[in-house]
């Protein structure tokens, strides 16, 4: 029986409030109030611009280093410094290489990782600011609701169905059931973050992949109080080698933030060949190294996160306009896998939304054609100018790091062409080798002091979802994983999973797939690293998820 | 009917606690509509939705309490009475309930809700407080209400499974049950309409109310475990026997 | 200083936190050389306060008149006012039930006083009387003390004290002084009507003193009878961490933990959990926590008063069969 829907319409509507879709918004307000003032007619509104929100609050669900270029930001806020809160400026920029025992700091820090000018933030805080700014200039954001469906219009979109409230777990309606709403908007901007799920059906739906599919790599952060003098403020050290073998791309970094705040973590790229590699086990790991244990020693646990990242770069950027769509941020892939900067990125890329979206709403036209008017300004600004250097980076590390540095060395010197331009890649999960029935690994338990088991850590992210409701993570086959990838990959939900939401349990005479949805925290790894791509992960009711409030 | 939702924000439910004398750090951690509260509100939308007439809620605290008196709203709330006070966590129930007092004054209503106690310090006296402050009928731990003729007919829990009901005449002040009702979602719409409607604000220190504490808080701490794990061993047998005597006599809770 | 504690009954039946709420008193009255008297109000309910004078006490209040047969809360406050004004005590105790919820703050509003409500415990700290009682839901402690003068009112949480320690009279009874009051029905603006039993559709684990938990070391739901042999025997609740109510082996609402419920029994015994913080944070303010597991380095233990390592599968038929030794 078809489900009665509310129906709403908006000039605007942007999925998702982090830096991509408030730059987005905020820019898009001020060229609106702009305009109004010139006394042009029509007036355009600022009312009708809506964004969605699917955490609780503002930058609950924002979790990065962080490391800040300010150029977007300066454009968007002349006077941020003012106002922002950046946390400190970066002081000193190091490169370590990790053996088990010890740490070399490059003596020249190679440029990608050098980060003068650039700022240590929480994105929490930025994007809680930012929103702040974003409902001043009159802009609807509407937390607690999330993009549930893309409403399809032959070539393009023509809004937004937001998710169901009041269902219980087995789908029945509750007392306080609340069907999703058919928002309708003229131009509807996909700014999801890394493996949106609404950019994910809309670039299978109009075939929107580059050369490249989009590829990713999971970020694993812990923030911690650190003991006084351990750590001055705006150090920013990256580091490569232990414990990640030679073929794994990834490495960690320890950023140092005011009142001895520490921010550390582990990215790896999700195209490794083990598919019982276990991400957080190797993040615990990796702060057991001297380096890094010294610094925790005596400091405690403040917060705990996980999220995806989009690796592929240029080449692996999805079209990015569609009739009456965009999309912007880490959903499009707009990060510089070999400097790790994505946040000016993002922003610079939603404020080029917003200027098309801005000629389209005068011109009345917001079809493809006036859209694609966002790709040429993308060509046109320092997100090519950036992302274009090192368009075949990451594609370079597909055979180890040693073949890495020699190949990404030659793209330094040659503008990123390199000795083969553009080089293609797959996606992640095609690099898993089958098990072939080797035992599965022993899992990492932690000591409860410096390292820990995950379901400790997940605690520490804050995530919560509403018990009774429909499971969020839609597996399609569930026989596939009692049968062929028990048998052929060891499933690696079990690992892969930073939120330890996935498991397989024994019955009787076979095992089965038991799915915690409620330790969530909305990284989109099962998404993106399921050998089977079976997993859809879809948005739970609003308001669940992690809170990286201060992360 | 008119009806007075006293609502309290508070720390969110997992926000990790600092612990600075008698209170705690809330730099850094989010907060929200405190959980008992929900209910009441609830309860008077689902008033006003039999009965007609307006919701008005109410909330003693900083600035930042606004955004819960917002939500409030969102929800059908008509609207939102905010009484400043950057000292708000300092106050003693007979305190708070006395500037809340103060701040209803000249309100006219018929009902006057309030949730069981308050995730955080959890005194459970707001609405008792109230009702003796206003000169008015109470009753707490609600569960049902019915109105009929000007009065109500409530039901309310006692324990042990016991229940009671009682007749009450109007106006009154009621602490309603945890639990009695799924609360609603904020609406698209109501979201929008929130941003229309009005929030008075009121200081504190305009009301002119004697707030001399009868109570203090001298230092909030996480109990610490003195003693160490005493193991028992033996036989399954052995070790049940032993517990059952520690659990006896020295523990003392059987 | 002269401690009152208000006693409570209903229908002639004794609250038996009433008794708890004397221990306190007289414990309270040991540290601060005081004396202790009790309230007894109703209807009818002389022979509740002959029992009273039975135990160690200076003197039994009694406070009776047909208006106050039934609880209400304006009749108690307007009876009670005029029993606090006449015995001048220092220290006004009572259970925290929920019939002292409705109406002791305003009582001692009435009186221009401040309540300290769902005490745990109370300390003396050289002159000072500090009470304890619990914020953040049992997640941090709290040291209050009055600031005004006299009297005080404080309540006491079911179980902090124990009943069983309340001593009898040395030597004889107490005195039972009929203390009259003015009560008029104007005066009571509600209307107590009918009192009835319904089985409850929810549990309250919150209210259970006696709690028994179960993890995954359960298994199978075949074997959750062994537990709740357990809990019967004991006379406690049962309980579960949440795999076992996310399975459906139990109902939701007998999930302990940060996405359940949080307790604080005066007992918590943990079969075979582990103890991971999601479960641990729910109950870690229980008074007395007793685990049971097999793996030793179980986090569970960490947080336990007592611990046995071995096999529930063993331990709880056993420890079945000792409390109910225990008990008959």
């Amino acid at each position: 029986m078809p489900i009665e829907r509310e129906q709403l319409e908006a000039d605007v509507l942007i999925v998702g409030a982090g830096p991509a879709g408030l730059s987005c918004a905020l820019h898009l307000a001020n060229l609106i109030k702009k305009y109004n003032a010139s006394g042009a007619k029509p007036e355009l509104s600022t009312e009708n611009i809506y964004v969605l929100e699917k955490g609780r609050e503002l930058g609950a669900h924002q979790l990065s280093g962080a490391i800040m270029n300010p150029k977007a930001l300066a454009e968007l806020v002349p006077d941020f410094e003012k106002s922002a809160p950046l946390d400190t400026p970066v002081t000193d920029s190091a490169a370590l290489l990790f053996t088990q025992r010890s740490s070399y700091r490059f003596p020249i820090t190679p440029p990608p990782f050098n980060n003068k000018g650039n700022y240590v933030i929480s994105l929490s805080k930025l994007v809680k600011w930012m929103g702040a700014l974003v409902e001043a200039a009159g802009v609807n954001i509407f937390k607690e609701f999330g993009g549930a469906e893309l409403i399809h219009d032959r070539m393009g979109i023509a809004g937004v169905i937001t998710e169901d409230k009041g269902l219980d777990k087995n789908g029945k309606p509750k007392d306080n059931y609340t069907p999703g709403y058919e928002l309708r908007a003229k131009v509807t901007v996909l700014a999801e973050g890394p493996r949106g799920s609404l950019t994910k059906q809309l670039v299978a739906k109009q075939k929107l992949d580059n050369i490249n599919p989009q590829t990713y790599g999971i970020g694993i952060k812990e923030l911690w109080d650190v003991q006084p003098g351990k750590i001055p403020p705006g150090y920013v050290a990256h580091t490569l080698g232990w414990p990640l073998s030679s073929k794994m791309y990834g490495g960690g970094w320890i950023y140092g933030l005011s009142n001895n705040r520490v921010s550390l973590g582990l990215v790896i790229a999700l195209e490794y060949a083990d598919p019982r590699f276990d991400p957080h086990a190797a993040f615990q790991t990796w702060k057991t190294h001297p380096f890094v244990s010294d610094l925790l020693h005596g400091g405690k646990l403040v917060r705990y996160g996980a999220k995806s990242l989009p690796y592929g770069g240029w080449y692996a950027m999805p079209r990015n306009y569609v009739d009456g769509g965009l999309i912007i941020g880490d959903s499009g892939s707009f990060l510089d896998s070999q400097r790790l900067k994505g946040v000016h990125l993002a922003m610079k890329s939603g404020m080029l939304a917003a200027e098309t979206i801005f000629e389209a709403l005068k011109s009345a036209d917001t079809s493809a054609k006036t859209l694609r008017l966002y790709q040429d300004k993308i060509s046109n600004s320092y997100i090519k100018e950036e992302m274009w250097k090192v368009r075949n980076f990451h594609q370079s590390f597909h055979n180890g790091l040693l073949d890495g540095f020699v190949l990404s060395g030659l793209q330094q010197i040659t503008g990123g062409h390199g000795i083969v331009d553009p080089m293609h890649a797959e996606p992640g999960y095609k690099a898993y080798q089958q098990t072939h029935g080797r035992p599965a690994p022993e899992r990492f338990k932690g000591d409860g002091k410096l390292t820990f088991d995950r379901l400790t850590d997940v605690y520490h992210s804050g995530t919560r979802h509403e018990e009774d409701q429909p499971c969020h993570l839609k597996v399609s086959d569930l026989n596939i994983c009692s049968t062929r990838c028990a048998e052929e990959y060891g499933n690696p939900c079990q690992y892969f999973c930073p939120a330890a939401v996935y498991e397989m349990a024994k019955e009787s005479d076979r095992i089965r797939l038991k799915i915690s949805a409620a330790n969530c925290v909305h990284c989109k790894t099962c998404d993106i690293a399921d050998p089977y791509q079976i997993i859809d992960w879809t948005v739970p009711e609003g308001g669940g998820g992690p809170n990286y409030e201060g992360m | 009917m008119n009806i007075i939702v006293c609502i309290k924000q508070v720390p969110a439910k997992d926000a990790p606690l600092s612990i600075t004398g008698n209170w705690i750090k809330e730099s850094d951690i989010g907060f929200e509509m405190n959980e008992p509260d929900s209910y009441a509100l609830e309860e008077a939308l689902r008033l006003k939705e039999k009965h007609g007439g307006q919701v008005t809620v109410l909330s003693l605290g900083p600035e930042r309490v606004k955004q819960t008196v917002k939500e409030a709203l969102a929800k059908g709330a008509d609207r939102g009475i905010h009484v400043a006070d950057d000292n708000f966590a300092q106050l003693d129930p007979l305190g708070a309930a006395k500037v809340l007092a103060a701040a209803i004054g000249k309100e006219q209503f018929d009902l006057l809700l309030t949730g069981l106690q308050s995730d955080d310090h959890g005194f459970g006296q707001t609405g008792v407080l109230l009702a003796g402050l206003l000169n008015l009928p109470h009753a707490t731990i609600i569960m049902q209400i019915d109105v009929q003729d000007g009065k109500m007919k409530l039901k309310r829990e006692l324990e042990a499974g016991w229940f009671q009901r009682i007749e009450c005449p109007l106006p009154a002040v009621l602490s309603i049950q945890s639990g009695i009702n799924k609360v609603r979602y904020a609406t698209l719409k109501g979201i929008m309409a929130a941003k229309k409607k009005e929030i008075a604000t009121i200081t504190r220190e305009s009301l002119g109310v004697n707030v001399d504490p009868t109570q203090k808080i001298e230092k909030i701490y996480v109990p610490t475990k003195t003693k160490k794990t005493e193991f028992l061993t033996g036989t399954p047998k052995e070790a049940a026997a032993k517990l059952v005597e520690k659990l006896k006599f020295e523990a003392r809770v059987i | 200083m002269k401690i009152l504690v208000v006693t409570e009954q209903r229908q002639d039946k004794w609250n038996n936190t009433s008794f708890e709420t004397l221990v306190a008193a007289q414990q309270i009255a040991a540290a601060t050389s005081s004396q202790v008297s009790a309230v007894v109000i109703g209807k009818g309910v002389a022979s509740l306060a002959d029992e009273l004078a039975g135990k160690n006490v200076a003197e039994v209040l009694l406070v009776e008149n047909n208006l106050l047969e039934n609880y209400t809360a304006d009749g108690y406050c307007t009876a009670l006012k005029q029993v606090i004004e006449s015995a001048k005590p220092d220290l006004v105790l009572f259970p925290h039930s929920y019939q002292v919820r409705d109406f002791a703050p305003k009582l001692a509003a009435m009186l221009g006083k401040g309540m300290v409500g769902d005490c745990v415990g109370f300390r003396k700290e050289g002159d000072k009387l500090v009470f304890v009682r619990q914020m953040f839901q049992g997640k941090t402690a709290a040291d209050v003390t009055f600031t005004s003068a006299g009297p005080w009112f404080a309540s006491f949480q079911s179980g902090a004290f124990r009943a069983d320690l309340l001593e009898a009279h040395a030597g004889g009874k107490a005195s039972i002084n009929a203390v009259k009051i003015e009560l008029k029905p104007e005066d009571i603006r509600t209307k107590p009507l009918e009192l009835f039993k319904e089985a409850k559709s929810a549990v309250d684990l919150t209210q259970a003193p006696l709690i028994v938990a179960i993890g995954r070391g359960i298994k199978a739901p075949e074997n959750i009878a062994q537990a709740e042999a357990v809990a019967k025997a004991l006379g406690g609740e049962i309980a579960a961490s949440r795999p076992i109510c996310d399975e459906g082996w139990l109902p939701m609402e007998r999930q302990i933990g940060s996405s359940g419920q949080t307790v604080a029994p005066k007992l918590y015994l943990a079969l075979g959990i582990s103890g991971a913080i999601q479960h641990v944070v729910g109950m870690k303010g229980s008074r007395t926590i007793v685990a049971v597991n097999k793996d030793q380095n179980a986090p569970i233990f960490e947080i336990a008063d007592y611990g046995i390592v071995g096999d529930i599968f063993e331990v709880m038929p056993a420890l079945t069969e000792e409390l109910q030794k225990a008990k008959g």
